[in-house]
């Protein structure tokens, strides 16, 4: 049928992933889903694409997996300079779901944006779909969220953490996507390998039990972050000049917060204002009150944790998973007008996110 | 006119001394420094004019050019007007901040005294270093006499400065035949310079702390192209301004070439074959074309002055008249079309849009700074013409002056 010759053969996989410390889990994974579907007879390529020079902690980015059924549409499809219109998209931490700004001065973008009608979201997390899709930006096209159980892998830049994430996460693939390859093919990918068996059980696992719920127009989170306009060439400041930040400001296109994977969190009532947290943040996150507190703007803070470390007083400032949070709304203004709630609503926070309270 | 001979002086001075005087004249803020001859000159000359008390400026003397370049583009950036310069493989060794100071727009004005680039060493002149810069967003013009480089070393900042420029400007001049030969200059008197050149002002640019901006932070595919095509329109915008900083000079010093500022034509009328190239091997040219013409052939020689922006509308205008032009370069590219210059090279891709474009052929002659005689000029002449009469100008450079 001519209809059937025009359908594309390309299965783009793309791999969110936290810039360093899953790097290595991007790479290695994107590599070997090209070779399990090379050995069921497609072509292919990988290649990551970054935003921040080139990377850092926990900045999201981006590898992918491009295989087609023939070169020249392979070389067609690689024309881009990211794949727009994956098949299936990984996202390896789930705090991610928020939003990513996955190339620099970009702006925030949502999650799925990148997702074909019907595609593949799958999702490493404890957490059931209900709770993801409240941070989960709506969209108007349908996709299908699938979950592996488990927890973020995180690694180091020369370090891989081989916890089997990656195997479970080729065995979602296998069973969501049966076209890019079969389970058949992890086995002859794990033959060679360590730990052979293990391996194949861990993605069998997932081929068996990942989780796959339909998410369909309109369900999930309202999405509130402005869309970023390019400038045109004579728009912009000439002398590659920024203007500055007047002092008491910040720069709208310098927020950092999608780096983060747990967050500040400070119990003012035990706040002695002895500054360090504010002093040593890389991030110039805190803010300064006039009764000389220090709330973080959860905007701008990349989690980093330094704060928490350099803190003098036990369990004043403490760093809590970001997804127990719906917002990016400062805490100060709770604290202030009620005290008693505030250190309630901590107490819950601390327990939501699995902390020994 | 007599007005501005009483404010004008006359020195025997030679090239380094004169854009030292202009440095002077343009009270310029702040001079980096680094040795390498025949720049080196123009660095005595300054810490001279300076601990005489003729000049109030900081001078920096950097560790290496790379410093050097840094300090100036710096200064500039934080608005301060800027001098520097180099030679040889000494402005290549600051080519990393020469390449920033053009991206960051910053109206730096340097001096390049042309020496051969090393190995060999040689002290003398070749055109290489500074055409390394071609491409790069730094303006390039040639001098010929050591009144010129004064008075262009004025001109480079009035127009590099202009607010619809912020381009930096390199004022190349011959090692040895032109910064260490004296000359009878013309030094005009600082009221005068005063009328010509306003002061350096970046806007909204400058880095100072009641102006807080950052310059150059890392950006990605998504903004590159669109810093490029801004340099692209300055580098076209500075053609307009270069003619008018050029009308605006002879107004009050009544000298230059307001007609023609990019390239001087000399006793081309009528001419069949003419002669390009740049800086000093003109007077042997110039020497050349006279005895030619006394003879009655009708030879001429085309002087190009700017080399970025390239001067493509004036070269078509006057090449199209010939019949063969030859191009003199003082450089090379080796491995590049007919084996050719530089020069040759972009003359030629001048030309290639004209209905009935004249032939070109290329000369290298005059490297590492050896004698080009009016003999060798005669012999490019004839080396033109026999080209043309052979109907074979597709041919490879000749190297004129070569022991062979």
């Amino acid at each position: 049928m001519s209809e059937q010759a025009q359908v594309s053969s390309v299965k783009n996989v793309e791999f969110h992933y936290r810039g360093i410390i899953q790097k290595l889990l991007a790479k290695k994974t994107c590599r070997d889903i090209l070779l399990a579907a090379r050995s069921e007879g497609k072509v292919g390529v990988t290649y990551g694409r970054y935003g921040d020079a080139p990377e850092r902690d926990g900045v999201p980015s981006k590898y992918f997996s491009v295989m087609a059924g023939h070169d020249q549409e392979l070389e067609a499809e690689l024309t881009k300079y990211a794949a727009d219109n994956v098949n299936i998209s990984i996202v390896p931490d789930d705090t991610m779901i928020k939003g990513v700004e996955p190339w620099a001065w970009h702006g925030i973008l949502p999650i799925h944006q990148a997702l074909k009608e019907n595609g593949f979201m799958i999702v490493v997390s404890n957490r059931s779909p209900q709770e993801l899709l409240k941070h989960i930006a709506k969209r108007d096209r349908p996709y299908k969220l699938c979950i592996i159980r488990g927890e973020a892998s995180f690694a180091g830049l020369w370090v891989y953490n081989d916890d089997l994430t990656e195997e479970r996460v080729l065995g979602a693939i296998a069973k969501v996507a049966p076209e890019i390859y079969t389970i058949n093919a992890l086995e002859k990918l794990f033959a060679d390998r360590s730990h052979a068996e293990q391996r194949m059980a861990a993605a069998r696992d997932a081929y068996d039990n990942c989780l796959v719920m339909e998410v369909g127009p309109g369900m999930g989170s309202d999405w509130y972050h402005p869309e970023i306009i390019k400038p045109k060439w004579w728009e912009m400041p000439e002398g590659i000049m920024v203007p500055g930040v007047p002092y008491g400001q910040r720069n709208p296109q310098f927020k950092r917060w999608t780096n983060r994977t747990v967050r500040p969190i400070v119990d003012f009532d035990k706040c002695i204002k002895c500054t360090l947290c504010w002093i040593e943040c890389p991030d110039g996150a805190f803010d300064v009150t006039k009764d000389g507190y220090y709330p973080v703007n959860y905007e701008y803070c990349s989690g980093c944790g330094i704060c928490s470390r350099v803190c003098p007083i036990k369990g004043c400032i403490e760093m809590v998973d970001e997804l127990v949070f719906p917002d990016l709304n400062e805490h100060y203004g709770s604290w202030k007008s009620n005290r008693e709630e505030y250190s309630k609503w901590i107490r819950q926070k601390k327990e939501e996110a699995g902390m020994v309270v | 006119m007599t007005s501005v001979v009483k404010l004008e002086k006359e020195e025997v001075i030679n090239g380094c001394e004169a854009v030292a005087r202009a440095v002077m004249l343009a009270d310029v803020d702040v001079i980096a420094t680094y040795p390498i001859r025949p720049y080196t000159e123009v660095m005595d000359i300054v810490q001279k004019q300076i601990a005489d008390g003729q000049m109030d400026a900081e001078l920096i003397h950097a560790e290496s050019e790379h410093s050097q370049f840094e300090i100036a583009k710096h200064a500039s950036a934080c608005g301060a007007r800027s001098f520097a310069g180099s030679s040889g493989t000494g402005w290549l060794y600051g080519t990393e901040a020469i390449v920033i100071t053009a991206t960051d727009r910053l109206p730096v004005v340097a001096m390049v005294g042309n020496r051969s680039l090393d190995d060999p060493g040689a002290f003398g002149v070749e055109h290489n270093d500074a055409l390394i810069d071609r491409d790069i967003g730094w303006m390039l013009v040639w001098v010929d006499s050591q009144q010129e480089a004064l008075d262009t070393t004025l001109i480079a900042y009035r127009v590099a400065e202009d607010p619809s420029v912020m381009l930096p400007c390199a004022v190349a001049t011959d090692g040895a035949f032109l910064t260490h030969s004296t000359a009878l200059v013309r030094v005009p008197d600082k009221s005068l310079v005063d009328k010509f050149l306003p002061p350096y002002n970046l806007g909204n640019r400058v880095l100072h702390p009641d102006n807080p901006v950052s310059v150059a932070p890392q950006v990605d595919q998504d903004w590159v192209m669109e810093l490029r095509k801004q340099n692209d329109e300055a580098m076209k915008r500075s053609k307009g301004v270069i003619r008018k900083a050029y009308a605006e000079f002879y107004e009050i010093f009544k000298r230059g070439d307001p007609q023609s500022p990019f390239i001087e034509e000399y006793m081309t009328d009528g001419a069949d074959y003419v002669l390009v190239g740049m800086g000093t091997l003109s007077s042997p040219v110039k020497v050349a074309v006279r005895k030619l013409r006394e003879k009655g052939e009708k030879v001429g020689f085309v002087r190009v002055r700017w080399f970025r922006p390239f001067p493509a509308e004036d070269l078509r205008k006057s090449l199209a008249k010939f019949k063969a032009v030859g191009v003199v370069d003082r450089d090379y590219s080796f491995g590049s079309p007919n084996y050719g210059g530089i020069l040759y090279n972009e003359v030629r891709s001048t030309l290639y849009s004209l209905p009935n474009r004249p032939s070109v052929i290329c000369l290298i002659s005059g490297l590492g700074g050896r004698e080009v005689s009016a003999d060798n000029a005669v012999e490019m002449f004839r080396a033109v013409e026999q080209a043309y009469k052979k109907n074979n100008m597709d041919v490879e450079a000749k190297w004129i002056g070569l022991r062979e």
